[in-house]
C-alpha cells in the first residue's frame, strides 16, 4: 500500500482528519481565549480539553452521522480536504504525504521520549520509593508550615540535597518530597505555599477524570497539535495548582518568591547556544520554561486569581463552532 | 455586557478570517500542482484535460438511469482515477456510480456503499476475470458491484438494484 493510498483507508483517513481537526479546534480555542480574555487557568485549561478529546472522537462521529461525509463529491465541494494537500508532489518526485508521516514519526518519538518513558520512570522510582517505606524526617520547619494548613496532611520527606528539589508522588501514602537545600532557603510561609502547591497537586492527580484525559491523550500520540496542547494543559495545571495554594495559605507572594528561587538559574536565550544544533533544543526547552516561571510569578506579584463563572456559556459557543466547521474539514 | 459583546464580535470576525484561510487553502493544491482531483462538465472534457485514452464508458443504459453523468470527478495525478455518478430518473438520488482507477491507487466512492455482502462471485466478463458481489446498501435496498482489471486500471461498477441491470451495463462498456 503506497502512502497516498493509506490516506484513502479508514484508519488513514482518521489520522489526516484527527491532524486537521485539533488544529483547527486549537486555533478555535485560541481565538475564543484572546477574545474573551479568558485569564481563569481552570478555563483555559477546559479550553484545551476540546482540543486533545475532540478530534479522538470525531471522525467516527461524523462519519455515522453522514456516511456520505466521505464520498468524493462531499469532498470536493467541502471547506478542506487534507487529502488535496497529501496528493500534492513536491518536483514531481516527493509526495506531501510522505513528509506528513515523517511529522507524525517524530511526534510519536517525542511523545515516547520525553513524556511515556519519563512517566514510567517516575511510576517506577515512586513505587521502589514508597516499598522502602522512607521514614518522614522530622524537621521544625516543616512542622511549623503543616500546623496551619488545612484539610488531610501528606507526609514530607526531606532529602539530602543542596539542588532545589520539590515534588510529591500521590501513590497510597502521598508524600511531599523537599531538598534540605531548599528547607534551609525558606521561612516557614515560604515553605507552607510550596508544600500547599504540592498538595493541590495530589488532591488533583487523584481525580480520575485527568487520569482519563491522559489516557486519551495517550491515543493521540502521533498528534503534533495535541503534543503542544497537552504541554499548554500540563503549564494551566501549574497555575491551578498556585491558585489552590493561595486559596489554602492566603500568601500568593510567599509563593512567587519560591518560584524565584527556581528561576534564578535562569540563562539568557543565548544565540551562541543556538548555533550549536545538538543544545538547541535544551535552550528553547530551558527558555520556555523560564518564561512560564516568569508568567506564574507575575500572576502571583499582580494578585491576577480570579474565581471563574459564567464562562460555560463561551465554552460551549466555542465547541459548537469547532463541531460545525470540523464537520465540513475532511 | 459591551466587553462581551465585543468579545463575541473579535471571535467572529476570527472565525470568517478561519473560514477564509481554510477555503484558499483548500484551493491552493489545485493550482500548484496540474491534474489534481476536480470537477468536470463532460466526459470528453476529461478526455481532453487530463489526456486520458482509455476511458470506459457504457453504451448501454437502463431507463432507470439518467444520461448524462450528474457528476465527473477525475485526477491525473498522483494517478489516474475517474468517477461519475448517474441519478435515477425516479428519485432523482445517484443511483449508478462508475469508477476507473489506476492500480497504482486506490480510492472509493462511498456514496453508494454495500453494508452488506451476501454473495461474491468471480464472473466472466468478455475474457476479463471479475468479481461481482451482491448485496444490501443502506436502508436494506437491493445494491450490487462488479469490478474488473482493464489494462492498468481497476473498473468498478455499483449500482443501486439487483445484478441484472448492472451485468448489461459492464458488458456494454468492453468490446
Amino acid at each position: 500500500m503506497s502512502i497516498s493510498n493509506f490516506f484513502n483507508s479508514s484508519v488513514g483517513m482518521y489520522v489526516a482528519q484527527a491532524f486537521s481537526h485539533s488544529l483547527i479546534a486549537a486555533l478555535v480555542v485560541d481565538r475564543a481565549i484572546q477574545a474573551w480574555r479568558i485569564s481563569s487557568p481552570l478555563m483555559r485549561q477546559r479550553f484545551s480539553l476540546i482540543v486533545i478529546l475532540f478530534p479522538l472522537v470525531s471522525f467516527p462521529i461524523y462519519q455515522i452521522m453522514d456516511p456520505e461525509r466521505g464520498s468524493l463529491s462531499f469532498r470536493l465541494d467541502t471547506l478542506f480536504d487534507i487529502n488535496r494537500w497529501l496528493n500534492l508532489e513536491i518536483w514531481g518526485l516527493v509526495p506531501v504525504s510522505l513528509l506528513f508521516i515523517i511529522v507524525l514519526f517524530v511526534t510519536s518519538l517525542v511523545f515516547l521520549f520525553q513524556e511515556m518513558i519519563p512517566i514510567i520512570k517516575h511510576t517506577i522510582e515512586t513505587r521502589t520509593s514508597n516499598s522502602a517505606e522512607e521514614a518522614c524526617i522530622e524537621h521544625s520547619l516543616v512542622s511549623r508550615a503543616l500546623e496551619s494548613l488545612p484539610g488531610e496532611k501528606p507526609s514530607v520527606s526531606i532529602l539530602n540535597d543542596d539542588e532545589l528539589i520539590l515534588f510529591s508522588t500521590t501513590g497510597k501514602r502521598p508524600t511531599v518530597f523537599v531538598s534540605s537545600g531548599l528547607v534551609e532557603g525558606l521561612d516557614t510561609d515560604q515553605l507552607q505555599a510550596a508544600i500547599a502547591h504540592e498538595i493541590a497537586h495530589i488532591a488533583r492527580n487523584r481525580r480520575p477524570l485527568l487520569v482519563a484525559v491522559f489516557i486519551m491523550r495517550i491515543l493521540m500520540f502521533y498528534n503534533p497539535v495535541v503534543l503542544v496542547e497537552f504541554r499548554r494543559m500540563v503549564q494551566e495545571e501549574e497555575k491551578i495548582c498556585d491558585d489552590i495554594a493561595v486559596s489554602l495559605t492566603s500568601k500568593p507572594r510567599a509563593l512567587a518568591q519560591i518560584l524565584r528561587k527556581f528561576n534564578h538559574r535562569k540563562e539568557e536565550f543565548d544565540i551562541d547556544r543556538m548555533k550549536e544544533i545538538l543544545k538547541l533544543g535544551e535552550a528553547l526547552e530551558d527558555y520556555s520554561h523560564n518564561v512560564h516561571l516568569e508568567n506564574r510569578i507575575r500572576r502571583l506579584e499582580e494578585g491576577n486569581i480570579q474565581k471563574i463563572g459564567g464562562e460555560w456559556i463561551k465554552f460551549l459557543l466555542t465547541l459548537i463552532v469547532i463541531i460545525f466547521i470540523n464537520y465540513f474539514v475532511v | 455586557m459591551y466587553k462581551k459583546v465585543l468579545g463575541l464580535f473579535y471571535f467572529a470576525v476570527a472565525l470568517a478570517i478561519l473560514i477564509s484561510v481554510l477555503k484558499i487553502t483548500n484551493w491552493l493544491p489545485g493550482v500548484l500542482q496540474e491534474g489534481a482531483m476536480k470537477k468536470y462538465s463532460s466526459i470528453d472534457d476529461v478526455r481532453s484535460k487530463l489526456k486520458i485514452k482509455d476511458l470506459h464508458v457504457p453504451s448501454y443504459f437502463p431507463q432507470s438511469v439518467v444520461w448524462p453523468p450528474s457528476s465527473i470527478m477525475a485526477q491525473s495525478r498522483p494517478y489516474e482515477a475517474v468517477f461519475m455518478e448517474f441519478t435515477s430518473a425516479r428519485t432523482g438520488d445517484v443511483n449508478l456510480i462508475i469508477s476507473q482507477v489506476s492500480d497504482r491507487g486506490s480510492i472509493n466512492d462511498s456514496k453508494i456503499s454495500l453494508v452488506q455482502v451476501k454473495e461474491k462471485t468471480a464472473y466472466p466478463l468478455k475474457g476479463r476475470n471479475a468479481l461481482l458481489e451482491v448485496g444490501l446498501c443502506k436502508n436494506d435496498i437491493p445494491c450490487s458491484r462488479i469490478s474488473w482489471h482493464e489494462g492498468t486500471s481497476t473498473i468498478t461498477v455499483t449500482m443501486r438494484s439487483t445484478p441484472f441491470e448492472l451485468l448489461k451495463i459492464a458488458d456494454s462498456m468492453l468490446y
